[in-house]
């Protein structure tokens, strides 16, 4: 990535040493502990990582083995958060939904913005293969994720395979619009002029100045895009598309208790409002992101 | 949760539901029923959806009626039958005081016609077997009506009494075509056809010449004036609905709320003790894992059906401890003795002596075999719930069971495949030898026998069940099939699913009947108070 810099403004009449007039931008990490709601959404984003990671080692019990005849049981002594309706501890089915989570959001998300980053890279960078690639990419966007997600499981049936390929499709098309806007602006730049007239080879060019200089697009898109796609995610398991029984994931563990949401609404809620956080954590640090690497906005 | 939280949430979600539904309940002498799923058609050769079954019974009669408990047969359009010694021919004499709902008199000619419709091959009903193998179907003269055929059949008067044998009008069938049961229907039954949007309401009216009820009920003549059917597909939304008395009645109350809306004032909550929808996981007899007989009869050990009933049916189930519910005709009690207890112990030991060793994974194995297996399903209320909780036993004894369950819009698709190893189904059934006939045949391959179970030894007993003309032998023979099919643990029994017909307090006289899944049957002594 190119060095960006802040020429502080110099008071009047007063003339400073040359060194002292260029002053390096402060880490983006610093940049986002300066603003509350990021530390907050950081802090969170890092705790949630974190805790699945753990997960086998955090959880108190077996998040497959259950107790019938402890079924639906409310927070309490027996067990912290409750049970579910195979009578299994809820703290530990949580925390194992929190990593099928999270994995299908990572999954989707490097696989689609990985084919989709290339995409606008080609599309920015040959002109001729740009319209064909960009309509591909509007016909992409003319279908819902969910649509996707119908028509995977239909053909391979549902599971979390058919989750992340749906994902990954529906994030293809975002992200090359992303990446050849992005990339389109960087090679209208001197630099990209100059690393062609000295005949620096499209692939050097590509990796050595357009990527570099896309990153911060990029890495702002993603993080904003992790938050959709676990969204995404929890409503096709939601609707019986994406994790199967035993396995524990957070739409699907809302969807498992919307039968008795009267009678023991922890089932739904917990899981549900464990999506609210994750969602929310994420696009509040996307944002951030956003502001911290736009030099614009930072000054 | 405590009960003034519990009560709090369907209070608030009753209050939400009164904003959001039409009021129709508070019309006065209308009565509305909920229920959770709308037919695709009411033509009753058509469709064999216990959402269709419903509606028909109320619009259209049989020859014959089935009682309050399941075993006995009474007359309805029929006031007498004949059958022959050979039990070949069954004559009926008709009664004379029949209207259809445009007051046209029902003669001989149009049970004929109907009964004809129902059975003839070519009319391609799904349902035309079970009328047996017909000879010929003809009116003697105006009230008399011969059914003759091949062979005895020992079901007919039983297949008779279900919804597919109703008799409807010949003019209205010819004159809407394909349309007929979607856009409208002229038949017999206590209610006319007013209505019908789907998955949304059906609306029926009183039909003003019905005066020939079953004498199973205390008074023959409906005595209410309309009736809607309304669907709500969501079942906390239809229990808010019955608490927010925006409707009268429905049997389609969630399990877990049976006990709660007993204790609301006004609600009555009535059980239909002979009620038949037994739910039961059936094997694919000829696929890799399962087709091993000590596999299948490991699954049924292992299986902890009573734990089932109390959780996933909230103790408001019956765990099913043999291959059909003791309350149908010809149950027999010597195969439920043969049916496996559960002892997963016993489990492990069978599948160690078959040669089913735990793998370092847990899993079992021979010959390179894993011992998996992949069922398929309706995602429905119970089906992820027993699903998950039969998966956690059979993992215990070194079974992996992998689950795939489908939407009804792909399901029923899915299930008349050969992708899966194992299958959830629940189902109604009047008859053992019905039961047995649909599901064990080998012509029913591939579906409704998805077992591929074909077996000289059941396709002969069952002939013989269904041409006896003696109870001995019928029994006898089905008895037979049962055991074997026992023997072999083709199927793992899980749960007599109950009826509980839930009335709200503006209604008087309802009883839950459930033949075929229809909760109010006729709906003749159902009252509303003013």
């Amino acid at each position: 990535m190119s060095d960006s810099v802040v020429i502080p403004q110099s008071p009047v009449g007063v003339q400073q040493p040359e060194a002292d007039r260029i002053v390096r931008r402060p880490s983006v990490l610093l940049l986002l502990l300066r603003e509350p709601s990021a530390c907050v959404a950081l802090m969170t984003v890092v705790t949630i990582l974190l805790a699945a990671l753990f997960a086998p080692w955090l959880a108190p019990g077996d998040p497959y083995g259950g107790d019938l005849a402890l079924t639906l049981q409310p927070p309490g002594e027996l067990a912290l958060l409750g049970t579910d309706g195979q009578g299994r501890d809820m703290i530990t089915r949580l925390l194992y939904g929190l990593r099928t989570t999270l994995m299908i959001g990572f999954a989707a998300v490097f696989i689609g913005c990985g084919i989709g980053a290339v995409i606008g890279f080609a599309a920015a960078y040959y002109s001729r293969l740009s319209g064909l690639l960009m309509r591909l990419m509007d016909v992409l966007l003319s279908f819902p994720a969910i649509l996707f997600g119908l028509a995977i499981a239909a053909i391979f049936g549902p599971g979390l395979t058919a989750v992340i390929i749906a994902l990954s499709i529906a994030t293809v098309p975002l992200m090359a619009r992303v990446v050849r806007g992005a990339a389109i602006v960087v090679m209208q730049q001197d630099y990209i002029e100059g690393a062609r007239a000295l005949g620096m080879s499209d692939r050097r060019l590509i990796l050595k100045h357009l990527l570099p200089n896309c990153l911060s697009a990029i890495f702002v898109f993603v993080t904003l895009r992790f938050g959709q796609v676990i969204l995404l995610g929890a409503a096709l398991s939601f609707i019986g598309l994406g994790a199967q029984p035993p396995t524990a994931e957070l739409g699907a563990m809302a969807a498992d208790g919307r039968n008795f949401l009267f009678f023991a609404p922890h089932v739904s809620v917990l899981p549900s409002l464990l999506i609210f956080i994750i969602v929310l954590a994420f696009n509040v640090l996307g944002d951030a992101l956003r502001d911290a690497l736009d030099p614009k906005l930072n000054k | 949760m405590s009960k003034a939280l519990k009560s709090m949430l369907i209070a608030g979600a009753a209050a939400l539901t009164i904003g959001s539904l039409p009021a129709v309940a508070q019309q006065a002498n209308t009565l509305t029923v909920l229920r959770v799923i709308d037919a695709d058609k009411y033509d009753p050769i058509r469709s064999t959806a216990t959402a269709a079954a419903e509606i028909v019974y109320m619009l259209a009669d049989t020859l014959v009626s089935i009682d309050f408990d399941m075993q006995t047969i009474k007359p309805l359009l029929a006031k007498s039958w004949e059958v022959s010694e050979d039990g070949k021919t069954y004559t009926f004499k008709l009664r004379e005081d029949v209207k259809f709902c445009d007051g046209r008199p029902m003669k001989a000619e149009d049970v004929v016609y109907s009964l004809k419709r129902w059975t003839d091959p070519a009319s391609k009903s799904p349902v035309s077997f079970r009328g047996g193998p017909v000879k010929d179907i003809k009116a003697t003269d105006d009230y008399t009506v011969v059914y003759e055929l091949k062979e005895p059949y020992a079901d007919l008067l039983f297949q008779l009494g279900l919804s597919f044998a109703s008799v409807v009008d010949k003019a209205s069938v010819e004159q809407l075509g394909e349309n007929f049961g979607v856009q409208g229907f002229n038949a017999t039954g206590p209610y006319c056809w007013v209505s019908w949007t789907p998955r949304q309401d059906f609306v029926m009216k009183k039909n003003p010449h019905y005066t020939w009820g079953p004498e199973i009920y205390k008074d023959p003549k409906p005595q209410v004036e309309q009736i809607v059917w309304r669907v709500i597909p969501e079942q906390n939304t239809l229990m808010a609905a019955m608490q927010a008395k925006q409707a009268d009645a429905t049997y389609y109350m969630p399990y877990i709320a049976i006990d709660t809306i007993s204790r609301i004032p006004g609600m009555k909550v009535q059980q239909q003790k002979n009620y038949i929808y037994d739910a039961f996981m059936g094997f694919k007899v000829d696929k890799p894992v399962v087709k091993d007989e000590a596999i299948r009869r490991a699954v049924n050990m292992a299986t902890n059906k009573d734990a089932i009933a109390k959780a996933v049916y909230f103790g408001k189930g019956a765990p099913m401890q043999s291959l059909l519910n003791p309350t149908v005709l010809d149950f027999d009690p010597k195969s439920a003795s043969m049916m496996p207890k559960f002892d997963p112990a016993a489990a492990a030991k069978l599948l160690d002596e078959a040669g089913w060793k735990v793998g370092s994974d847990g899993v079992r194995e021979k010959d390179g075999q894993k011992a998996t297996f992949t069922v398929y399903g309706l995602r429905n209320a119970v089906n992820p719930r027993i699903s998950e909780a039969m998966q956690a036993d059979l993992r215990k004894i070194g079974i992996d069971m992998k689950i795939q369950l489908w939407d009804a819009t792909v399901g029923w698709g899915k299930l008349a495949t050969q992708e899966f190893d194992a299958f959830y189904m629940s189902y109604p059934y009047v008859t053992a030898n019905e039961a047995l006939n649909l599901y064990f045949r080998s012509t029913q391959t591939p579906t409704p026998n998805r077992m591929n179970w074909k077996n000289e030894k059941t396709d002969q007993l069952l002939a013989t069940a269904t041409t006896a003309t003696d109870d001995a032998t019928r029994k006898g023979a089905n008895a037979a099939v049962q055991q074997q099919l026992t023997e072999a643990s083709v199927w793992v029994p899980l749960v007599s699913e109950p009826m509980w017909l839930v009335t709200g307090e503006r209604v008087e006289g309802a009883r839950p009947h459930g033949v075929y899944g229809a909760g109010l049957y006729k709906g003749l002594d159902i009252k509303l108070k003013r």
